[in-house]
């Protein structure tokens, strides 16, 4: 497990933590390259399918990011993904998802360093849970279900 | 039921409503929906232990809608989303009168929407005992447990979609499974499709789920699939401390917010 | 057929250090649909642009992928580039190889295999890009101000100076706000009045202003540059253009024992009349409450009087409609009264003022001219006490916040006493002393150090009346806590300022947000702090948070120039990244089911309804519409839409779930 490197999609709002990963950048604060990071105009647009999506196409854990509440260039939209993640959350939880595997962060235009050390601790805990061996099974059995109803 | 029967034929003779929406036995005696429109039918109805089927879902089907103004034989699940209905605008609260019927099966006297709120707010909101019980043993599994419980009811589905058509609140003309660009949801039938579409189905009772359990009821190969939206009606009380289906003018849980909403799992 | 092209930039060695950018030019150019793909030192060069434009043609590019830094930097640069190269600007997307990659990891294969994923997500995305126009909004060159202080006359002046059209509405019968009961004002101790009143004829006189006073918002609708608002002007019960202000009316009132506002209750005034002598417009109103005609039928003595027939008893409010480009709100502020205090009696002793009660009594045109007199018995007080912070900073009265300009007025009051009164003892309690400001602690020490104010650092806990005397009871905390008794002629409480009253009616009326104080909600605390969320409506004064002259003025003229910016060009020009709710053909009209869950979490209130109806009129279906003036494109009610009937120019549903399908999957 010891070369196990996780593929980690982070979900991440424009205005502020984007910015921030760009001040990582600027800064030259170094991290882990899993990390591959796709753009929304705010975390409010972030749909919670996308992220089964992400774990459907082999994602092995996955980062959703925002403004800090009260922060929001929209002024509310991360406060209606925290009451979606709340739900999303408890859902998986209950259908045994494991939750481990989404870190949920809020990371100022200012925090570049902060987006460092999500992404590194994210990293390091998907490194020892290693990969998501069940969510792949049950995608790689369904696809096995469908051939064999063909 | 006498009572009720009566109140329906009043109401038909008198032209207040142009149909009764209520339970009728059917041949091998289960209790089906009945469209009363005819007063002289109106004796078909039925109220018993065998009516439990969540007659709102009609409310919004346009073959009933074009019958007319309508009366509902209502338990107190309709209500609750007879509530939502009208929160959600797709039913106007001056259309509809409630045959509310208490859990003994006597008629209740629901005169407007301030009465039936009244009503509603003084029952049980939360989940039915037997599927708290159900809840409570998934809850005591392990993470993988669950997981794999799951999975192996959710092999079982074949797509039928009979949950959402029984479900009062799914009455959206086009279903997210229909969106094609991009296909969010696998056309086909597989346990992790099933499994996303059974996801997508719960995330959007959030906070609008009344409990009434018909999804389950409705499932031909016995998915507890409620127990998902209840599970949720659940957390919804337990951090926002409302129930689904108690005003006309709800707000609901997903598209508003408190700033002060609490959550632990955001760094 | 996509045919898309990717431009890999090394941006000097910024990203060629750690990524092999030639790598990521071939094996992205081996990709299905990318037509063409290369690598240069830097993109955003003119040669490096100059590229780009020039595969465009030769390649008949559908899109453009340009992989360098972040978008945060160039998109701009490089959608232009697009454009001067025949593409549509909204074709081109970048994606970040080196704020997101090359600086921020080691140069090995896995930064450059990151570098392909990055760009593959980008070429997938953009596949499925629109070409988008600017969306244009007309404008109408007429500006509303509400409030007519000193932010709303400030703004109104600054606009009309840049040759627009402003209206401004004021509640009361004349214009002029909290300034004008001023006495003097800080730092420099020049009267209020003789700053301000010019400014006030400078309104009324204006050719571009135009004033409605004792009028209120009725309505507002529309959005930025098209605004509608009705306006209702309270009837004045007097015909205006015929009134003279000759004020003989005024004079002849039988009723003349109403509390009069503008000197804070220290004084009366009759039911007609003109708030105050320098009052803009100079005429007077019919306070119908008070009236005894309107009360019990008979009087008009008013009418008889009037030499010029201007009475019109049965004179109906108007409702006026205009169409306003761009809003100032400047509704000011109110302040907590001395009732609110029960540890200092409620409000029961007459003694124990605020501060624009002290405002009125020193000043030369107030109820006594001037002079600093016990409002219970007339005498001059020789012991006053001053309170900073009455309810200010007070978590458990509900105030948290700090008034901003107590510690100010507070040093002005006791130095106006002790100019007044110098054989006087002023004694201030205080918290801190907040003095930051242009010679504003100068002000403060010159009070402590010239005129002998006694400052003592510490609350005052209760006061309490004893043979005709305030005593009041605190702590010094300067002297270890010590407590302290002062017995005091009159106490001036600073108290709190809170937000104007109907403010959140008013909030709600225009679609803005206000804070749990019921102050108005900037739309960013920092970088837009005379916006508020809604386009088009801004803020000036005190509405937003208790603040003193010059920020309020300096506020005010901020907005005028967000107001004129606006007003610059006859149309609105704004990006077209909004969101849509899809159309179809009847029976449909659109897959939205109008459960209008999307208009509660819309911070614009973008989301309108749209009825379909059938040749009779008969509404056949309501669904939403997003109103593209409004939409600032943030998504929120994309992603809540059930039957994702709504979707976002520039992040489709499409186009997001493309992105995390094609970073994750190797092609």
């Amino acid at each position: 497990m010891s070369d196990f490197e996780p593929k980690v999609v982070a979900f991440v709002c424009n205005w502020c933590t984007y910015a921030g990963a760009d001040l990582t950048g600027t800064s030259r604060i170094k991290y882990a390259s899993n990390v591959k990071i796709i753009r929304f105009p705010c975390t409010g647009r972030i749909d919670f399918m996308l992220l089964l999506k992400a774990f459907a196409n082999g994602a092995d854990g996955i980062i959703v990011s925002g403004c800090h509440p009260n922060d929001c260039h929209y002024t509310s939209g991360n406060f209606h993904a925290k009451r979606r993640w709340i739900m999303f959350k408890e859902l998986m939880d209950f259908m045994g998802v494991d939750m481990n595997r989404i870190t949920f962060s809020w990371v100022s235009a200012a925090e570049g360093a902060k987006w460092a050390d999500v992404v590194n601790t994210t990293v390091t805990r998907l490194r020892e849970m290693g990969p998501y061996v069940s969510y792949r099974d049950l995608v790689n059995k369904s696809v096995e279900e469908e051939v064999k109803n063909e | 039921m006498n009572n009720l029967i009566a109140r329906a034929k009043e109401l038909l003779e008198n032209k207040i409503v142009q149909v009764i929406v209520g339970y009728e036995a059917g041949p091998t005696g289960v209790a089906r929906p009945a469209f009363i429109t005819n007063p002289a039918k109106a004796d078909l109805l039925i109220y018993d232990e065998r009516c439990v089927q969540n007659l709102a879902v009609y409310l919004t089907k346009p073959e009933v809608r074009n019958l007319g103004k309508m009366a509902i034989v209502a338990t107190l699940p309709v209500m609750r989303s007879i509530m939502m209905l009208i929160s959600e605008q797709q039913i106007f609260a001056d259309n509809i009168i409630v045959l509310g019927v208490s859990s003994d099966g006597s008629l209740l006297d629901i005169a407007d929407i301030k009465v039936m709120q009244a009503y509603i707010e003084k029952s049980d909101l939360g989940n039915p005992v037997k599927d708290r019980a159900l809840l409570v043993e998934l809850n005591k599994l392990s993470k993988e447990e669950r997981f794999a419980y799951w999975q192996k009811e959710l092999s079982k589905c074949i797509k039928c979609y009979a949950c959402r058509q029984a479900c009062p609140l799914c009455y959206c003309t086009r279903c997210t499974v229909e969106v094609n660009q991009p296909q969010w949801i696998p056309v086909q039938s597989n346990t992790h499709g099933n499994m996303e579409w059974h996801i997508l189905r719960a995330m959007h009772l959030a906070g609008r789920c009344i409990s009434c359990g018909e999804c389950g009821r409705a499932c031909p190969v016995g998915i507890p699939c409620h127990l998902l939206t209840m599970q949720l009606a659940d957390e919804v009380h337990n951090y926002f401390k409302v129930y689904a289906g108690t005003s006309e003018k709800m707000s609901s849980v997903l598209s508003t917010f408190e700033p002060n909403d609490k959550e632990s799992f955001i760094i | 057929m996509a045919r898309i092209g990717v431009f890999v930039c090394h941006c000097g060695e910024n990203i060629s250090a750690t990524v092999d950018c030639g790598k990521v030019a071939e094996t992205i150019g081996k990709l299905k649909h990318v037509a063409y793909s290369t690598d240069y030192k830097y993109m955003c060069s003119d040669p490096g642009q100059t590229i780009i434009k020039d595969a465009i043609k030769e390649h008949n590019l559908t899109g453009v992928v340009v992989s360098a830094c972040s978008p945060r930097m160039h998109e701009p640069t490089f959608r232009k580039a697009c454009a001067e190269g025949g593409l549509n600007p909204f074709l081109c997307e970048m994606a970040n190889l080196r704020e997101h990659c090359s600086w921020v990891h080691e140069k090995n294969d896995l930064t450059t295999e990151k570098a392909i994923d990055i760009v593959r997500s980008q070429v997938e995305k953009v596949k499925l890009n629109s070409a988008l126009q600017p969306i244009k909004v007309p404008v109408t060159r007429t500006a509303l101000v509400i409030g007519g202080g000193i932010a709303g006359i400030q703004s109104a002046l600054d606009i009309a100076n840049c040759g627009h059209k402003v209206v401004m509405v004021e509640r009361s019968p004349s214009i002029g706000g909290h300034m004008s009961q001023l006495s003097e004002t800080f730092p420099t101790l020049d009267c209020s009045q003789c700053i301000l009143t010019p400014r006030m004829v400078e309104v009324a006189q204006h050719p571009n202003i135009t004033l409605y006073t004792y009028a209120e918002i009725e309505s507002v609708e529309g959005f930025i540059g098209n605004f509608k608002v009705k306006i209702r002007k309270k009837a004045k019960s007097l015909d205006e253009k015929i009134c003279t202000g000759c004020g003989l009316c005024t004079t002849k009132c039988p009723q003349k024992k109403i509390p009069n506002e503008f000197e804070q209750g220290m004084g009366m005034r009759p039911a007609i009349y003109i708030p105050f002598p320098q009052a803009v417009p100079n005429r007077p109103v019919i306070d119908r409450e008070h009236c005894t005609y309107y009360i019990k039928g008979k009087c008009k003595v008013c009418e008889i009087v009037c030499p010029t027939k201007a009475i019109r008893f049965d004179q109906p409010d108007e409702i006026l409609e205009l169409e306003i480009g761009a809003i100032v709100v400047s509704t000011g502020f109110d302040i907590k009264h001395a009732d609110f205090f029960p540890e200092y009696g409620y409000g029961k002793y007459k003694d124990i003022i605020d501060g624009l009660q002290f405002e009125r009594l020193a000043s030369a045109s107030g109820p006594t001219t001037g002079a600093i007199l016990r409002p219970s018995d007339g005498q001059v007080p020789k012991n006053i006490v001053f309170i900073a912070c009455a309810g200010s900073r007070d978590p458990a009265k509900g105030i948290a916040y700090c008034s901003k300009i107590c510690c100010m007025y507070t040093a002005k009051h006791a130095m106006l006493y002790k100019h007044k009164v110098h054989e006087g003892k002023a004694h201030v309690f205080y918290m801190d002393i907040r003095s930051g400001g242009k010679n504003y602690d100068e002000f403060v020490r010159r009070a402590i150090e010239e005129d002998h104010v006694n400052y003592i650092r510490g609350r005052v806990s209760t006061i309490y009346e004893r043979d005709g005397k305030l005593i009041v009871k605190g702590v010094d905390t300067l002297l270890g806590a010590q407590p302290v008794e002062i017995v005091a002629d009159m106490v001036v409480l600073a108290t709190a300022g809170i937000a104007s009253s109907g403010a959140e009616e008013l909030a709600q009326k225009l679609h803005v947000s206000y804070d749990s104080h019921k102050f108005f909600a900037e739309a960013h605390p920092k970088l837009k702090p005379v916006e508020t969320n809604t386009a088009g409506i801004f803020l000036a004064g005190a509405c937003q948070n208790p603040k003193d002259i010059p920020d309020t003025v300096s506020q005010a003229s901020g907005a005028a120039v967000k107001v004129a910016a606006l007003f610059s060009q006859s149309e609105l020009t704004r990006e077209p990244l909004v969101a849509a709710v899809n159309r179809s053909g009847p029976p449909m009209y659109s897959t939205c089911v109008g459960c209008f869950l999307c208009q509660s979490v819309c911070p614009y209130q973008a989301i309108e309804r749209e009825d379909f109806k059938t040749r009779d009129g008969k509404i056949i279906k309501t669904v939403a519409k997003i109103n593209e003036g409004l939409c600032q494109g943030c998504g929120t009610c994309v992603a809540l839409c059930r039957s994702k009937s709504i979707d976002l120019q520039g992040y489709s549903n499409n186009q997001v779930y493309a992105e995390v399908v094609a970073l994750l999957n190797e092609y």
